[in-house]
C-alpha cells in the first residue's frame, strides 16, 4: 500500500510515497490491466472479478491507465515495474507496436488451457502470447431513410453520397484504425491514398474519436457512420427508429478487430494470471464478455442467444491484416494517411 | 500563511521554485531534452527533419492562422462584453460577471455536444432560421465552427482581464478631459484605452497561444482536414514516436516563450502608478423608453442577443442534451444512471459525489497554493532589476508548454517515479494533483495581480518601509489589501483551471478514488450500458455546470465580503 500524506498551505507540493523494492505484492492479488470501459458497473470486468474470485482464493484488481498499453510499453523501456499481471484489450496494431519499442519482450508466451478453442482466424499473435477472447467487426451505420446501401468501397466516391459519412481519425480511433486498414487491404498499400484524395474530394469528414462521430451522426451531419456491426443489439426495443441504425458492409466484408489478452513477461503472479485467461475462455464468460463488451466471442460455438444472437449482425467476409503484415508497415501507413487528408 | 517576517519573501520563492521544478520544469525538461539528444548524445537531427519538412511549415502556418482568427474574435466578442460589465448596471450584473469565466470548465466533448445541438445542421440556428425562411447555415466540420469554439473559450478570458481594467480607470482623467472639450470618444481614445491596452493585450496574447496549443476541439468540431500541430504532436505521442513530439513540443514552447517574453517586455514599459481609484459611477443600462431609441443602447441589445446565441446557447442546449433521448422525447434516464453510477459498488466504478468532492477539493487546495504562488511571481515580476523579464517568461512559462508534453513528462518522471537508495519514489496522488493544478492556474493569479501591484503608488510602500515595516510587512499591510480585485480575480481562473483540468488529473489520480467531474464524465461517454450515446456524459456535464456556478457565485461573494 501507498502512505500518503496530505499537507496542504504554502509550498506543500508533493506527496511522496515510497515503496520498496519487494514488490509489496500479496501472492493472492491478480492485477489486470485494461481500458477502463471494460470495468465498473455493467461491465464485463466487474463480472469476471467476482465470478473469478468466487472459484479461487484471490483478488482481482483492475487497472486502467489513459494511455493503455502504451503505459506499460513505456513503462519497461524506461526501466519502470510494469506494475500488472496481465494486459485485457490488446489489439494486433498495439501489439506490432510493442514489439518494435522494446527489446525485451513486454509479453510471456503462455500456455493458456482452452486457447485451441479460439477461432483459428483470429489468432493475431505468432508468438502466442496473445490470446483473443472477443472480435468487433467494424462496418458502416446508415440512415435508410437518407441513403441506399453503398454496398461497395467504389460506391461510396459515387455523386449520391457526396459528403455522407463520418470516420474517425485513424491515429486515435480504433474503429478509425480499423476502417483505413480495411480500405489499405481492399485497395492495396499503393493505392489507398488515391482511394483517399476520392473519398476527401467527396467530402468525407474525419473526427476525433467514435463518440463525437456517433454524435455528430445522431445529430443528422451525415446519413453514415463508420461504427461497429453490433450496432443494433443497443438500438431495438420500443419506439426506436430502426431505419437509423442499418448495418452497411462494404464489397460483403467487416474487417475484424479481434481483442486479445497476455500475460506480462514480468508478472509477480504468472500462474494467477494464466488461470483469469483460461477462465475467460469458459463458455460462461465469453457469453457473458459478448453482452456487456457487445462484442463477439472468440471461442469456437459460444452463442450469447436472447438480444445479443438476435440483433448482432456478422459480416459475410470477414477481413483483418496479419502481425505480419502490419509490422513495419502500419506507422507509416497511419502518417500518410494523416498527412494525405490533412494536405488535401 | 505568510510568515510575518523579513525571510518570508525568499521562502515564498523557493517555495515556489521547489513546486514548479518537481511538477513542471523536471517532466517538461525530460521530455524536451529528448528533442535534443539521442542515447544520451546531443543531435540535432529531428529538429533539423522538422524545420526542413515542408508539410510541417504548412501546418505551423495553418495553426498559426487559425489562432489569429481565433484571437480576432476572442477580442471582438469579449470586448463589449468587458465594455457592458464595467460601465452599465443592471439587475444579475454580479451574477453574469461570476459566471462569465464557466466556458473555462467545459471539456471540449461537451462544448462539441452543445455546439452541435446549436450550431449543427438540425441544430437551434437552422430550425429558427427555417421558420423565417433563411438558411439552413453549414458550420460543421468548418473552420468557422473552431474559431466559434474557441471564442466560446476565449472570450471570456477577455472580458475579464479587460473588466477589471476599465473598472479601475480613474474617473478624474476621464472628466478633466472631458471639461477640457474632449469629445467622448476622443476621452476614451486618449484616457480609457490606453489604460485598457496592457489588460487587451495580456488577453490577447493568452488567447493566441491557447488556441495555437488547441486540441481536442479542433477534431471534434472541425476534423482531421483542419490539424493543428497539437493534433501531430499527439499522433507522435500514441505511436510513441518520442523524439518527433517533443521536437514539435520544443518548438511551439519556443514560440509561446518568446511570444511571451516581447510581451513582457511591453507591459513593463506599461505599469505606471496611479493615484488609488474610487471607479466609475456605471450608468444604468434600462433607462426607460429612452433607452429604447439610444443608438449605443441598441448596440449593446444587439450584442447581447449574439452572446446569448454563442454563450448560452450551446450551454443550454447541454442541458436540454442530458434530459433528452436521441429521438427527442423527454427522458430522465441518464440522472438515474448517474444515481446507479452511485450507488454502485462495483470495482472501477466512477461515482459522481465522490467526483465533485473532489473536484470542489482541488480546486479549493489549488486556489490556496496557486495565489500565493502567483503572487511572489508577481512580486519579483514588480523589481525592476536585470533580467526580471526573462524570469517572468521562464515564471509564466506553464502557459507555453503543450498539455501534451506536459502530461507525457510526468508519466515518465512523476508517475513511473525513480530509483533512489534502493527506493522506487513516485509523486501521484491529491497532493501531486493539486500542486499540478496549481502550477496550472498560477500564471493567472500573477496576470492579473501584476498590473494591479504596479499600479500601487510607490511612495505607500516607500512611507511603510520608512516607518520600520519590512518588505513583507509592507506586502501583507499596504499592498496585497489594494489589489483585493484582481486577487479574487486570480482565484477564481485558479478554481476554474483546477476544476476543468484533464490530463494531468487523470495520469496522477490513482484509480478511480481520485477521479475528478471531468474524469468523471470521460469515463461515462465510454460507458456503453445506455447504447451508445452521451446522455450520461451530458447528465454528467450538467452536474458540472451547476456546481461550478454555485462555486464562482460564492468565491465572488466571499471575495468582495473580505473586501468590504
Amino acid at each position: 500500500m501507498k502512505r500518503r500524506t496530505f499537507l496542504s498551505g504554502v509550498g506543500a507540493g508533493s506527496a511522496i510515497a515510497v515503496a520498496g523494492c519487494s514488490g509489496g505484492q500479496s501472492e493472492t492479488t491478480l492485477t489486470v490491466a485494461t481500458y477502463s470501459s471494460f470495468t465498473g458497473e455493467d461491465s464485463a470486468g466487474n463480472w469476471l472479478k467476482s465470478a473469478f474470485e468466487d472459484e479461487h482464493d484471490a483478488t482481482v484488481e483492475f487497472k486502467t491507465p489513459e494511455n493503455g498499453v502504451n503505459q506499460f510499453i513505456q513503462r519497461k523501456s524506461e526501466g519502470a515495474p510494469v506494475g500488472a499481471d496481465l494486459y485485457v484489450g490488446l489489439n494486433t496494431v498495439e501489439l506490432v507496436r510493442a514489439d518494435e519499442q522494446l527489446d525485451e519482450q513486454l509479453f510471456a508466451t503462455a500456455d493458456v488451457e482452452g486457447a485451441d478453442s479460439v477461432k483459428s482466424r483470429l489468432n493475431f499473435d505468432p508468438e502466442d502470447r496473445a490470446v483473443p477472447y472477443d472480435t468487433g467487426y467494424i462496418s458502416l451505420v446508415y440512415d435508410e431513410g437518407e441513403v441506399e446501401n453503398p454496398g461497395t468501397f467504389d460506391a461510396l466516391l459515387e455523386p449520391a453520397y457526396e459528403d455522407g459519412l463520418i470516420a474517425q481519425n485513424a491515429q486515435q480511433s480504433d474503429p478509425g484504425r480499423a476502417f483505413l486498414l480495411w480500405t489499405i487491404h481492399e485497395k492495396g498499400a499503393d493505392n489507398y491514398l488515391d482511394y483517399w484524395r476520392d473519398l476527401s474530394d467527396n467530402g468525407v469528414q474525419i473526427l476525433s474519436d467514435w463518440e463525437p462521430a456517433y454524435n455528430a451522426y445522431t445529430n443528422e451531419e451525415a446519413p453514415m457512420v463508420v461504427s461497429y456491426s453490433t450496432d443494433q443489439v443497443y438500438y431495438h426495443g420500443e419506439g426506436v427508429d430502426m431505419s437509423r441504425h442499418q448495418v452497411g458492409f462494404l464489397n460483403d466484408q467487416g474487417y475484424a478487430n479481434p481483442e486479445g489478452m497476455a500475460q506480462f513477461a514480468d508478472a509477480d503472479n504468472p500462474e494467477l494470471a494464466r488461470e483469469f485467461m483460461s477462465f475467460m475462455l469458459t463458455e460462461a464468460a465469453q457469453k457473458q464478455i459478448a453482452v456487456n463488451n457487445v462484442q463477439f466471442p472468440a471461442v469456437e460455438g459460444v452463442e450469447p442467444g436472447g438480444d445479443f444472437g438476435k440483433y448482432a449482425l456478422e459480416p459475410p467476409e470477414p477481413v483483418t491484416f496479419s502481425y505480419d503484415e502490419l509490422a513495419g508497415n502500419v506507422d507509416g501507413w497511419i502518417e500518410d494517411w494523416a498527412r494525405e487528408i490533412v494536405s488535401n | 500563511m505568510v510568515l510575518r517576517d523579513g525571510r518570508a519573501l525568499p521562502v515564498g520563492v523557493a517555495a515556489t521554485l521547489a513546486t514548479l521544478v518537481v511538477v513542471f520544469y523536471y517532466p517538461v525538461g525530460s521530455v524536451l531534452a529528448s528533442a535534443v539528444s539521442d542515447a544520451g548524445r546531443p543531435t540535432l537531427a529531428p529538429l533539423v527533419s522538422v524545420l526542413g519538412d515542408p508539410f510541417y511549415h504548412d501546418l505551423f502556418a495553418f495553426t498559426a492562422y487559425q489562432a489569429l482568427l481565433s484571437t480576432v474574435a476572442s477580442v471582438v466578442v469579449g470586448l463589449p462584453g468587458a465594455y457592458l460589465l464595467a460601465r452599465f448596471e443592471f439587475p444579475g450584473r454580479r451574477f453574469l460577471r461570476s459566471v462569465t469565466i464557466l466556458p473555462f470548465v467545459l471539456p471540449s466533448i461537451m462544448v462539441a455536444v452543445g455546439f452541435l445541438a446549436m450550431f449543427g445542421r438540425t441544430g437551434l440556428v437552422n430550425d429558427v432560421l427555417a421558420v423565417v425562411g433563411l438558411g439552413p447555415v453549414e458550420l460543421t466540420f468548418t473552420l468557422e465552427i473552431i474559431v466559434l469554439a474557441h471564442a466560446f473559450y476565449n472570450a471570456p478570458l477577455v472580458t475579464r482581464l479587460v473588466t477589471a481594467a476599465w473598472e479601475s480607470v480613474d474617473p478624474a482623467r476621464v472628466e478633466t478631459a472631458r471639461t477640457l472639450g474632449a469629445t467622448p470618444l476622443r476621452a476614451f481614445r486618449d484616457v480609457t484605452l490606453p489604460q485598457l491596452l496592457p489588460a487587451l493585450l495580456t488577453a490577447s496574447v493568452l488567447t493566441f497561444i491557447f488556441t495555437f496549443m488547441s486540441f481536442p476541439i479542433v477534431l471534434a468540431l472541425g476534423g482531421l482536414q483542419l490539424s493543428t500541430v497539437e493534433v501531430w504532436l499527439f499522433a507522435r505521442v500514441q505511436s510513441l514516436d518520442l523524439a518527433e513530439a517533443a521536437t514539435l513540443g520544443a518548438i511551439e514552447t519556443a514560440l509561446s516563450l518568446g511570444l511571451i517574453y516581447v510581451y513582457l517586455r511591453f507591459e513593463a514599459t506599461q505599469l505606471n502608478a496611479r493615484g488609488e481609484s474610487r471607479g466609475r459611477a456605471r450608468t444604468p443600462l434600462f433607462a426607460g423608453w429612452r433607452s429604447l431609441v439610444d443608438p449605443k443602447r441598441l448596440a449593446l441589445f444587439a450584442y447581447v442577443g449574439a452572446a446569448l446565441v454563442l454563450f448560452v446557447g450551446p450551454l443550454v442546449s447541454l442541458v436540454v442534451e442530458s434530459v433528452t433521448t436521441p429521438d427527442g422525447a423527454l427522458t430522465l434516464r441518464y440522472y438515474e444512471f448517474l444515481l446507479a453510477q452511485q450507488a454502485s459498488t462495483a470495482a472501477g466504478t466512477t461515482r459522481p459525489l465522490p467526483a465533485i468532492t473532489n473536484s470542489l477539493l482541488f480546486g479549493a487546495g489549488a486556489l490556496l497554493l496557486a495565489l500565493p504562488m502567483g503572487v511572489v511571481v508577481s512580486v519579483v515580476a514588480t523589481r525592476e532589476r536585470r533580467g526580471s523579464r526573462l524570469w517572468e517568461a521562464l515564471l509564466t512559462a506553464p502557459l507555453a508548454v503543450s498539455g501534451i508534453v506536459l502530461g507525457l513528462g510526468m508519466l515518465r518522471t512523476l508517475v513511473f517515479g525513480t530509483t533512489l537508495f534502493g527506493y522506487r519514489i513516485t509523486v501521484t496522488g491529491p497532493v501531486a494533483i493539486v500542486a499540478a493544478h496549481a502550477v496550472a492556474a498560477y500564471p493567472f493569479v500573477s496576470r492579473n495581480v501584476t498590473p494591479a501591484l504596479g499600479s500601487i503608488d510607490d511612495r505607500l510602500v516607500d512611507a511603510a518601509r520608512a516607518l520600520g515595516a519590512d518588505r513583507t510587512t509592507a506586502l501583507v499591510d499596504i499592498e496585497l489589501p489594494l489589489v483585493v480585485p484582481a486577487l479574487i480575480a486570480g482565484a477564481a481562473f485558479a478554481f476554474a483551471i483546477s476544476v476543468g483540468e484533464f490530463d494531468s488529473t487523470v495520469l496522477l489520480a490513482e484509480g478511480v478514488d481520485s477521479a475528478t467531474m471531468p474524469v468523471a464524465l470521460e469515463r461515462y461517454t465510454g460507458n456503453r450500458s445506455l447504447g451508445p450515446n452521451l446522455g450520461p456524459a451530458t447528465a454528467m456535464g450538467t452536474v458540472l455546470l451547476a456546481v461550478t456556478t454555485v462555486s464562482f457565485v460564492l468565491i465572488d461573494r466571499v471575495g468582495t465580503g473580505w473586501n468590504q
